[in-house]
């Protein structure tokens, strides 16, 4: 009896090790790594040959549909029920058209946003949503040059083939707990693949569909001003935050942060600055164009709580500091806001 | 170099019946302990005789209840289940009251009142243990250091859990009960007050920690290394300097011009120990109360070094007063 | 001058590992011995080298002198002197002189008849220092992995080097060497008080001897390890402490570049609950 307790202790022991061994995902050298601050401060970004080539395959852009001359006549004296694209020609709209559905419906085709017999008609859903979607498309383009510059973001940048982005958020409904008078931890305590597998606030996101959110937690002054600080509840939700937006950019704290102090901006990178607009620009596209879709998306596309789904920083980043790695499909799109390269 | 050196019993020499222990007041150590050979391969092959008495099963009784509360709220976090219980369990906690309830005494069971009574259980518990610590020791006719070095690691955990909430007027900035849940609040600790490497309370607490691995090292080791001249009866060398005793001053004499006693090793010990727990509870209860941000305050202080700028400064884009 | 009065009988000669009789004599109470000499050198010339750095950086504040690894560009190569040259010189230096020391306790402990205990024990120490500034340097690539030498500096780089892995604590091996140093203060509280509780009994008590140890920590938790046993562990979790941590930063990096917390999803993935 004690041999055989000893016997599965040591066979279970063992059995955890090869696990852990094998399935964890070490990495082993040669390491590729890239220095951000002074030398010696340790602000590094690693990863490994294979890492990078899975990424840069995985960011490969497609082959651009070249856009024809704008001759001809317009295409709202063409179709009927045109009513974003009206500065496009026919030529135009046609081939934005066919981008579009390689882009976001390959499988599908028209069908997927348009009735067939009559392709004017709204009454398919997707369309009412392609077109609010094309709107934010150029809004991105146009007005968010702060984060997008003049690389841009066509469909493509978040859908890459797929009718719905691989990469968007509902409203976490958390792990199932006992209902009653057990303790609710306030939606911390389990590990999800938002929080990156720590015990910290399961569903981070709500800081980018919430314009009031604080996410900046730390004391600007040495010494305490008031009681008012922020918590350490508060602190966790940011870091949490912080955690799925490193995990999105496929980067890790030190890309932004001197992490000596979190919040100096003169300690922090450049790219700071281009998160702090991601952030903005994350808050406005979900607050303005895809929370409302809640009223035009069906039931299957809603999350639990009945919620549209929204963007954050791994829908158009999927994992790349730069969305395709720095490649400017928009370039080509001047109809979708794309600023022409020079 | 291939010598035996020691690092374990070869040969275990057992009594007939276990050690009964010397007596004190009222205390009958007649049954209760057994022989062990793994244990006797480093240390005493004889486990027990335990004393319980009153303060002892106390003690018990209040950390089974602690111990009850955190499990079954951690396993009612996953709805009763079983097998998820294991799996998440490093992961599962129980979380102290949310920021508005201040210092409620009376917050609902399943926003912080579990946790408060846990606690409540827990201290009792530590403080009944370290009760029994002094009345062993006294019954003994023993000095009562042990009782104390304890109350210095209780004052760690009464500051992290007790006085610095009650400072800062809030229970939900005490930790959490949880494995990886007080390892998020901690470094969220560090975070929110800017940086806790900065907190001299802090390094101090490091340095004595990493000091204590030295010394016990060093003392460990000399012991060991004389244990061929009898070295390890500390007691005894001390009123009766032998050979070991020389041996081990004399090795650090001549290894870095000075040396401890049999004696005062054990002082040195004993101060680092217990200022490791002292040093860290008082930079516990400076953060947030003294001081909001550890980080600005060492640039106050002119301990920050300025590194060489390779970019144009970044400047806050909502310092104009824009959202944050 | 400078000798206990039982020190004469011990002061032979004989034991020497390198340099035979060349060096086996006393300054003051130091023993010099052949490694007494290297170590002198390397410290020396270290020390000279911390100090031009200091001089010639921006500050003489002592909490703020930085002396900073390589660039990363410079691989394993040798970088110009004042572009970390100077730490490199240092680290070969502090090697030297880490490992002079223990090879002169190691004679020590042999003119004094002891085992090598502590020399092995602070090879533990050794082998971490070189975890940090040569091990995983190699491994990574570049010697600008290194820590840079200054008090508040390395803890900036222990910040940052924390933080590419999103949250250092989730680190197993990191886990481990915590509780270990942990335990460690733990163990020396309880050991060192026991001794003084022994030697220092209450007023017109006698002092105690090692079975009133042994009933005092029977009676208080179970089980008293014994006057040798709390040597051999106290060694035991020291080692273990400086171990732990040398392989926690070892596997960050060369052997893992993600978040540490995502390495716990081998546990979370395991077949028998998935």
């Amino acid at each position: 009896m004690k041999y055989a307790a000893a016997f599965l202790g040591v066979v279970i022991a063992s059995l955890l090790t090869i696990a852990m061994l094998f399935t964890a995902g070490w990495v082993r050298p040669p390491i590729l790594g890239q220095q951000a601050g002074f030398r010696g401060l340790g602000m590094e970004q690693l990863t490994t040959p294979a890492a990078r080539r899975k990424l840069e395959l995985a960011n490969v852009p497609p082959d651009a549909i070249p856009m024809p001359p704008a001759e001809g006549p317009k295409a709202t004296e063409v179709y009927k029920n045109v009513q974003v694209l009206k500065d496009l020609t026919v030529v135009e709209f046609n081939t934005l058209m066919a981008a579009i559905t390689t882009w976001v419906a390959p499988q599908q085709g028209c069908a997927y946003c348009h009735n067939t017999d009559n392709l004017a008609d709204d009454s398919v859903y997707a369309k009412k949503v392609s077109r609010r979607m094309i709107e934010m498309t150029r809004h991105v383009n146009t007005d968010w040059k702060a984060h997008v510059q003049n690389t841009g973001v066509v469909c493509w940048t978040c859908h890459r083939g797929n009718p719905v982005p691989q990469n968007v958020w509902y409203d976490n409904v958390g792990w199932p707990q006992a209902a009653g008078f057990a303790t609710t931890n306030y939606g911390m305590g389990h590990p999800s693949a938002a929080n990156g597998s720590t015990a910290m606030t399961q569903d981070p996101y709500g800081a980018l569909a919430d314009k009031n959110a604080v996410i900046r937690v730390q004391a600007t002054k040495a010494l305490p001003l008031n009681s008012n600080g922020a918590s350490i509840l508060s602190t966790e939700q940011s870091y949490s935050l912080m955690i799925a937006m490193s995990q999105g950019l496929g980067v890790n704290c030190t890309f932004c942060h001197n992490t000596r102090e979190f919040g100096q901006w003169p300690e922090s990178t450049p790219q700071r600055l281009t998160a702090w607009h991601g952030i903005q620009l994350a808050r406005d596209l979900n607050g303005a164009y895809l929370t409302p879709l809640k009223d035009v998306l069906p039931a299957n596309r809603l999350g639990p709580h009945g919620d549209a789904p929204k963007l954050d920083c791994a829908t158009c980043h999927q994992g790349a500091n730069k969305p395709l790695l720095g490649v400017s499909m928009a370039k080509d799109y001047p109809a979708l806001g794309g600023t022409p390269a020079k | 170099m291939s010598a035996f050196e020691n690092f374990y019993t070869q040969v275990q020499v057992w009594p007939e019946k276990p050690e009964p222990g010397v007596a004190g007041d009222r205390v009958q150590r007649e049954k209760g302990a057994l022989f062990y050979y793994w244990a006797g391969v480093i240390g005493n092959a004889q486990i027990g005789p335990i004393y319980l008495g009153t303060l002892g099963i106390l003690s018990l009784v209040f950390g089974f209840f602690a111990i009850e509360i955190i499990g079954l709220n951690m396993w009612a976090s996953v709805n009763w289940s079983p097998i998820e219980f294991v799996r998440q369990l490093p992961w599962l906690a129980l979380e102290p009251p949310k920021p508005e309830c201040g210092l409620c005494i009376m917050p609902p069971l399943k926003e912080g009142g579990w946790w408060l009574m846990a606690g409540f259980f827990l201290t009792m518990s530590i403080l009944l243990w370290w009760a029994r610590m002094y009345r062993r020791a006294r019954v003994l006719g023993l000095g009562t250091h042990t009782a104390w070095a304890f109350a210095s690691a209780i004052f760690l955990y009464l500051s992290l859990g007790f006085i610095r909430p009650l400072l800062m007027g809030h229970w939900s900035e005490a930790v959490p009960f949880g494995i990886f849940p007080h390892l998020d609040w901690t470094a969220a600790f560090s975070i929110r007050y800017g940086n806790l490497f900065y907190n001299p309370f802090h390094m101090l607490s490091i340095a004595f920690l990493y000091g204590s691995a030295v010394l016990f090292a060093m003392h460990g080791a000399t012991i060991l290394a004389v244990g061929r001249y009898g070295g390890e009866r500390e007691v005894e060398q001390m009123i009766d300097r032998g050979t070991a005793a020389e041996r081990a001053a004399l090795f650090w004499r001549w290894t870095m011009g000075f040396n401890a006693t049999m004696e005062s090793i054990h002082r040195w010990a004993w101060w680092f120990a217990v200022l490791v727990p002292f040093t860290g509870g008082i930079g516990i209860l400076l953060t947030g109360t003294v001081v909001d941000n550890w980080y600005l305050w060492g640039v106050q202080h002119g301990i920050a070094p300025a590194y060489p700028h390779l970019w144009p400064p970044v400047i806050d884009p909502a310092a104009s007063g824009a959202a944050q | 001058m400078a000798m206990l009065n039982f020190e004469r009988r011990y002061r032979v000669r004989g034991g020497t590992l390198v340099g035979g009789d060349l060096f086996d004599f006393w300054v003051g109470p130091f023993y010099v011995g052949f490694f007494g000499v290297t170590t002198f050198i390397c410290t020396a010339v270290g020390v000279a080298m911390i100090v031009y750095g200091a001089a010639i950086g921006p500050t003489w504040n002592l909490w703020q002198i930085n002396i900073a690894p390589p660039d990363l560009k410079y691989g394993l190569a040798f970088a110009p002197l004042k572009e970390g040259g100077l730490w490199q010189i240092i680290t070969i230096c502090a090697i030297g002189a880490f490992v002079s020391w223990a090879l002169r306790q190691a004679e020590i402990s042999r003119k004094l008849g002891m085992s090598y205990h502590v020399p092995i024990a602070f090879s533990f120490a050794v082998f971490a220092y070189i975890a940090l500034v040569v091990i995983r340097p190699v491994l990574l690539g570049a010697w600008g992995y290194g820590f840079p030498y200054g008090i508040i500096s390395h803890l900036d780089w222990v910040s940052n080097t924390g933080y590419q892995y999103l949250h250092f604590h989730y680190n197993p091996a990191h886990m481990i060497a915590v509780t270990f140093f942990f335990t460690n203060a733990l163990a020396l509280s309880m050991h060192g008080s026991l001794i003084l509780s022994a030697a220092n009994p209450p007023k017109g008590e006698p002092v105690r001897e090692t079975e009133y140890e042994d009933s005092f920590f029977r009676d208080a938790i179970g089980y008293s390890i014994g006057t040798l046993g709390i040597h051999r562990l106290g060694m035991f979790l020291a080692v273990s402490a400086a171990f732990w941590s040398a392989v926690c930063i070892i596997l960050s990096g060369p052997f893992w570049t993600h978040g540490w917390p995502e390495w716990w999803n081998w546990w979370l993935n395991m077949p028998i609950w998935r």
